[in-house]
């Protein structure tokens, strides 16, 4: 019995004895080779897609400062020229140990809190899809800075800590677009009233798509899953990344005012229909 | 269809018994120097061959993978790979050419001047050129190496107002490789 593919594999054999020739006339075509997989890089322009913690971490040795602003809210109109009179302030250091982890401090006019932080790529993206996304730990400790309201009180100095612990899922789709997925948990060691649940959980998904190779605009959008107080919000923001050599920028509009984790994942109130809105920056600068 | 098999063997083994040197591993390195700032990098992933069967003249090709250029600071990498030469969408530099003056090298084991007139391809932008570079024979084995500058104008990099200052529009470009017989 003839096999069915005899006739192919003879064709594609004639095929190769005519082809050869003619291809090895390049010296090029001598030179080429499997391309070689990489981790893939700048999933996002900076540490943060707006508010949240995006994967990227300060290189080994690398001090990357933040300075960040978020102005009064946008419906108070003229009189505070939009929000613009008032502004709340961030300032956060992060410091690359190794080309994987980093640690942060921060200090926020918001409630007077000081942040300690550790970022850490626990899975990196691989070019070839072996790993088809990065994975990384953030974590963050707060501490309330605000005197006490009833100093009279047995005020003990854990009552003014609360936790985060994220993890950032991550996936540079293609040059131009990047997704993120971060599930946190929130503990805080002081509740207001007994009703209150000290653990939160929440679900922020975000993006970023390039536009050119130095700007983007970024979204995110954080989905309470259980123990959020009555009365709050949704986190959504909209932004625009401008890098400009060692500098980005990042201009947004968000329904939260804090700038830690806690703030803008658990206690945002904003409401984006009602114009109850914050314009803001972070301004970040590297030194190696 | 045994036989087939064999008469594709053939066919590979009749081309590949020319005489060619080739390396996997020569090293590229390059050079941006203005008074603001000095940006170099390297790499020792160039591949390249030399082509010395056709008798007078020699072939020769060289290949670098962009993305293998390792910098000091992680964000100029960042930056050289996503804003300038876009090394996803183009992820090689290539030249291809010749080297006219082959026949007259003494034969001897020093370094001699070589001229390579051909093609030189960064950033998807080919751009005609000669190289002038030397070359030395050890064994069975050759030595190539070659300084040249390239324009960033001459392959589409755009480089915005901004940091113009940091970046030279000229980038002088060293290589050197060492190519064994295959």
């Amino acid at each position: 019995m003839q096999h069915p593919f005899r006739s192919l594999f003879f064709f594609i054999a004639l095929f190769g004895l005519l082809s050869f020739p003619a291809s090895s006339q390049s010296l090029l075509d001598a030179l080429d080779s499997e391309p070689e997989v990489r981790e893939v890089t700048a999933t996002f322009k900076d540490t943060r897609v707006i508010n949240m913690q995006s994967n990227e971490t300060p290189g080994a040795g690398v001090l990357h400062f933040v300075i960040a602003h978020r102005f009064g809210r946008i419906n108070e109109g003229a009189y505070s020229l939009w929000g613009l009179d008032n502004a709340s302030m961030r300032m956060g250091f992060d410091y690359g140990i190794t080309d994987r982890w980093s640690l942060g401090i921060g200090r926020s006019t918001f409630q007077k809190t000081i942040e300690a932080s550790i970022k850490g790529k626990l899975l990196i993206q691989k070019s070839d899809n072996s790993m088809p996304v990065s994975l990384t730990y953030y974590g963050v400790t707060m501490a309330n800075g605000l005197r006490w309201t009833d100093p009279e009180r047995d005020n003990l100095f854990s009552s003014r800590l609360s936790y985060v612990h994220q993890l950032i899922l991550t996936r540079k789709v293609n040059e131009k677009t990047s997704l993120a997925v971060v599930p946190s948990m929130t503990h805080r060691n002081l509740v207001s009233f007994t009703s209150q649940s000290h653990d939160q959980l929440t679900i922020g998904i975000g993006g970023r798509h390039k536009l050119t190779h130095r700007v983007s605009v970024n979204t995110e959008y954080h989905l309470p899953i259980k123990g959020l107080d009555d009365g709050t919000t949704n986190s959504l923001s909209l932004g625009v990344d401008i890098e400009t050599g060692g500098h980005v920028f990042q201009l947004h509009v968000t329904n939260s005012q804090g700038m830690f984790e806690r703030a803008f994942l658990t206690e945002t109130t904003g409401r984006w229909l009602d114009g109850d809105l914050f314009f803001g920056f972070n301004l970040s600068r590297v030194f190696s | 269809m045994k036989n087939t098999f064999l008469l594709l063997l053939l066919s590979g083994s009749l081309v590949t018994t020319a005489q060619q040197h080739i390396t996997r591993a020569g090293h590229v390195h390059f050079f941006s120097s203005t008074p603001l700032e000095d940006i170099e990098a390297a790499t020792h992933q160039m591949s390249a061959i030399l082509d010395l069967s056709n008798g007078s003249s020699a072939g020769f090709a060289f290949q670098v993978p962009i993305l293998s250029f390792h910098f000091e600071k992680a964000l100029m990498e960042e930056h050289f790979n996503e804003n300038y030469l876009e090394s996803e969408r183009f992820p090689r530099s290539t030249f291809e050419g010749t080297i006219e003056n082959w026949a007259d090298l003494p034969d001897n084991e020093e370094w001699n001047d070589v001229i390579a007139s051909g093609t030189f391809t960064l950033h998807a932008t080919p751009n005609s050129t000669t190289i002038q570079g030397q070359a030395r024979k050890q064994g069975d084995s050759w030595e190539i190496r070659a300084a040249f500058d390239v324009l960033t104008a001459d392959h589409a990099i755009k480089i915005p107002k901004l940091v113009q200052k940091q970046i030279a529009e000229q980038i002088a470009v060293t290589v050197d490789a060492q190519l064994t017989l295959r």
